[in-house]
């Protein structure tokens, strides 16, 4: 009897990883934004497959809306995307500001032929600047002639939104995306624990700190990301829009939340505000973390797990 | 030894047991169980073994309790170049005495982020070994918490290599190797020596991965869009990824 129950046992042990479907840690990267974007989540290979696939739409889709010179204004997913960027450059008093595009023009980040232009240039690029100048009317967005818009510091939070909610849908409990800087995460790592998110610095190799966090997003802005130097000068590509040069003081700002996009556009927002910690007032969910100029740390907002690294 | 038969000989001494459950919620780096009548003698060898792995673990030490070997142990870390002071709350490591309820195996026992530490292949196990054998039981046990982080908790062992959306293969930060990868956008070069891996050339155009410098730690990557190549660098206690 005993033997029996042994072989029974046995034959359990041995059929139990064959029923259902195996899951496990799958990593890709994908080419999007002008970036790999990294996928690493836990499922079914088969999941896996479809999953991959959904991420490329929904990212060949946002790439196709939002990339510079896209003039699709009637979209849903555009219009959608205007109001929470509205919303954020009302909050952030302009500091955050979609109609940037004619000064990465003059500057020669759209053609890659990096200039710093004259002072009139970038006059005459600062009266295209506001997003008075674009209108909402029956379901399209009408722009005053020459404004252009640079989604550059939303488009990708909103793409990692789109794609890990539909892989949440699709029943990935454990996962995240990672679009070149912008990142959502959810569930637990392959350890069960938060995810360990590095910060780089944003001047020398290695990191600033360890993020642990989970169901939250998580965006970086620097001047390190998009540069050119002329005499000894730093150029960098997030303009404050009321001046139109590369905006100075800080070095990087990582927001984290519960929203990718919002983290985006609010690391931009940040980055740009001499104000940043009246902008945070209106985000309480968020928190972000700051290197100045001089290379200090220092924390606005609600704190995440977070451990610098000496 | 066999592993299962190591962690049976640690764990045996079940007085130890409620102390590792203690152990695991301390934000302690490291704790050492030092069972042995003369402390003095062997906690300086095993601080030596420890440096490489629980390095920068400070130089304060402070007492939690009296200690009977207190005057000992505090010569013994002052020739270490440890300074003594007053308060456990600042000191970077704090020693505490406690008796044990029956004589034991002189013995240590390692617990490093809320594990028994498998010292199996280091040379602090010929130590150990060499305390077990001695049959001289012993009641006083020494508790040593480490405060500080263990250093370098991100240094890198591996560099994971992607091409085109899949992964390559692994290689060690411990190598000196030159490869290079065809790809579809032309060719990358990828060179590990001394710990640390870069690229030092590739055919792309903007050759920001020919820029980018050395990655050495746990989460660093390298990345060239047009070759569409990544490498990152895996460790011990690795970022699952980075950001900015």
């Amino acid at each position: 009897m005993a033997r029996k129950l042994c072989i029974l046992l046995l034959a359990s042990f041995i059929l139990l990883p064959g029923c259902g479907v195996k899951e496990r840690w799958h990593t890709s990267t994908i080419l999007a934004f002008d970036t790999i974007c990294e996928i690493n989540i836990f499922c079914s290979s088969s999941t896996f497959k479809s999953a991959q696939e959904e991420v490329q739409r929904v990212f060949s889709e946002i790439e196709s809306l939002f990339s510079p010179g896209a003039d699709d204004y009637s979209s849903p997913l555009v219009l959608d995307l205007f109001q929470r960027a509205l919303k954020v450059y009302q909050d952030s008093n302009g500091c955050f500001d979609i109609t940037v595009a004619p000064l990465s023009q003059v500057w020669g980040f759209f053609s890659k032929s990096y200039v710093v232009p004259a002072p009139e240039q970038i006059k005459s690029a600062l009266k295209l600047i506001g997003m008075e100048k674009i209108e909402e009317r029956n379901a399209t967005l009408i722009l005053m002639p020459d404004v252009g818009l640079d989604w550059g510091a939303i488009a990708k939070g909103f793409g990692i939104d789109l794609a890990s909610k539909s892989l949440v849908q699709m029943g990935i409990s454990n996962g995240f995306i990672n679009a070149g800087g912008d990142l959502y995460c959810w569930g637990n790592n392959p350890s069960d624990q938060r995810w360990n998110i590095g910060l780089k610095h944003p001047r020398e190799s290695g990191f600033l700190g360890v993020l642990s966090i989970s169901d939250l997003g998580a965006a970086t802005t620097g001047d390190y990301q998009r540069y050119f130097v002329k005499n000894g000068f730093r150029y960098h590509h997030v303009f404050d829009p009321r001046t139109g040069y590369p905006a100075q003081g800080k070095q990087s700002v990582t927001v984290c939340g519960p929203e990718t996009l919002i983290c985006d556009a609010l690391s931009t927002a940040l980055f740009v505000s001499r104000e940043p910690e009246i902008i945070m007032e209106k985000y309480p969910d968020y928190g972000a973390i700051i290197v100045d100029s001089d290379g200090s740390l220092s924390f606005l907002g609600k704190t995440y797990p977070f451990n610098p690294i000496e | 030894m066999e592993r299962r038969e190591f962690f049976k000989k640690v764990v045996i001494t079940p007085f130890l047991i409620p102390l590792f459950l203690a152990a695991k919620k301390t934000k302690n780096a490291c704790e050492l169980y030092l069972i042995e009548d003369n402390p003095e003698e062997f906690l300086p060898l095993i601080l030596e073994e420890l440096h490489d792995y629980v390095a920068n673990y400070g130089h304060s030490f402070a007492f939690l309790n009296s200690h009977p070997h207190e005057n000992d142990l505090r010569r013994i870390l002052s020739q270490r170049g440890l300074t003594y002071t007053q308060a456990p709350a600042q000191a970077d490591l704090t020693l505490s005495f406690s008796s044990l309820h029956e004589k034991t195996l002189p013995s240590f026992t390692l617990i490093r982020e809320g594990r028994i530490w498998d010292i199996r292949s280091r040379k602090l196990y010929s130590l150990w070994r060499e305390m077990n054998k001695n049959q001289r039981r012993s009641s006083c046990l020494t508790t040593v918490s480490f405060k500080s982080a263990p250093s370098n908790p991100l240094s890198g062992k591996y560099v994971s290599v992607h091409k085109e959306g899949s992964k390559l293969g692994m290689i060690s930060l411990k190598e000196n190797v030159t490869k290079s990868y065809r790809t579809r956008g032309g060719e990358i070069t990828l060179r590990v020596k001394d710990g640390k891996a870069w690229v030092p050339e590739s055919s792309c155009r903007h050759k920001i991965c020919l820029h980018s410098p050395p990655v050495s730690f746990a989460g660093e990557r390298i990345i060239c869009v047009p070759n569409h190549f990544l490498l990152e660098i895996k460790g011990s206690r690795y970022i699952d990824t980075s950001i900015g």
